[in-house]
């Protein structure tokens, strides 16, 4: 990367397992919703629902936020999610997420972080597994 | 919704099949996506860097192209047939590329018992398929749908 300011990254061998890291939060709005409309062709029958997709979709974006660089993912491999509550305009979300699994490849490591999506009362609302494919540090 | 007729449990049956309509994925639902979930990374969002990359170009985010299926299958699934998603298991195969024009194709493979007895939940095989006819994303998805009224 000739010319780019070396920015710090977090490889597939940099990965802790079991650390839990915790996001800032988001508060849900209708913008949201009405910003995912405008990508997906659609709307929610109730303006005050948020669609079961979003607190996902942000979850991704949230976890750019921890206290530490980001992670150099290759390719997103599959997630397993379950929606336990819906959110509404107005909840305040934030995630927390875990590596439970790595496992090396000659391109790259498999990582799988497990990940719980919290409201404003501390319920969780959506959770699951999430398969990273994830580039090793490269040889100087 | 909207005077459709509503579709309950009982009426879903094993076997039922749906095929969306197509839709072309730009650089701007792309852009978009980005602002919208916060998600920079540079497979989405770094056209020189993804040059060099296994992808040759930008690709969009996985969860993107999930974000446009389920909207494609709501506009094709009769009724609250496909309820609320109470789980989803999906595995990405492929890059979906700026220009990439993608389906979805359902069909009904199970239906149980929900927690509630007012619900039952049914199981959804999807297929998201390029122009080329490949297979780029693919699961089963679970959603809870009304029985009906006793």
């Amino acid at each position: 990367m000739a010319g780019q300011p070396a920015e710090r990254r977090v490889y597939f061998e940099d990965v802790q397992m079991h650390a839990p890291l915790e996001t800032p939060a988001m508060t849900l709005t209708e913008t949201h919703t009405a910003l995912f409309g405008s990508l997906t062709l659609s709307r929610p029958a109730d303006p005050a629902a948020i669609p079961d997709l979003i607190p996902l979709c942000l979850s991704s974006g949230l976890g750019w936020r921890v206290p530490q660089p980001p992670l150099v993912v290759l390719a997103f491999m599959g997630f397993e999610w379950r929606f336990h509550h819906p959110t509404r305009v107005g909840d305040t979300i934030r995630s927390v997420s875990t590596t439970v699994a790595k496992r090396s490849l000659k391109e790259g490591g498999v990582v799988i972080e497990e990940r719980s999506i919290l409201n404003q009362r501390n319920e969780v609302v959506q959770s699951g597994r999430l398969t990273l494919l994830v580039a090793k540090r490269p040889v100087a | 919704m909207n005077g459709e007729p509503v579709v309950y449990f009982e009426d879903v049956k094993v076997g039922d099949e749906y095929v969306s309509p197509g839709r072309t994925v730009t650089e701007a639902d792309i852009v978009v996506f980005a602002g919208l979930s916060g998600d920079y990374n540079v497979l989405h969002t770094d056209a020189e860097h993804m040059k060099a990359s296994l992808f040759g170009e930008r690709i969009a985010h996985g969860l993107l192209g999930l974000s446009i299926q389920q909207g494609l299958l709501d506009r094709v699934v009769p009724g609250q047939s496909v309820g609320p998603l109470a789980g989803v298991k999906w595995k990405f195969k492929g890059p979906i590329k700026i220009g990439d024009t993608i389906h979805v194709e359902a069909r009904v493979t199970g239906k149980k018992d929900g927690d509630a007895p007012a619900a039952g939940v049914v199981t959804l095989a999807r297929r998201v398929l390029n122009q080329r006819g490949e297979v780029v994303q693919e699961g089963e998805t679970d959603h809870v749908v009304a029985r009906r009224p006793a």
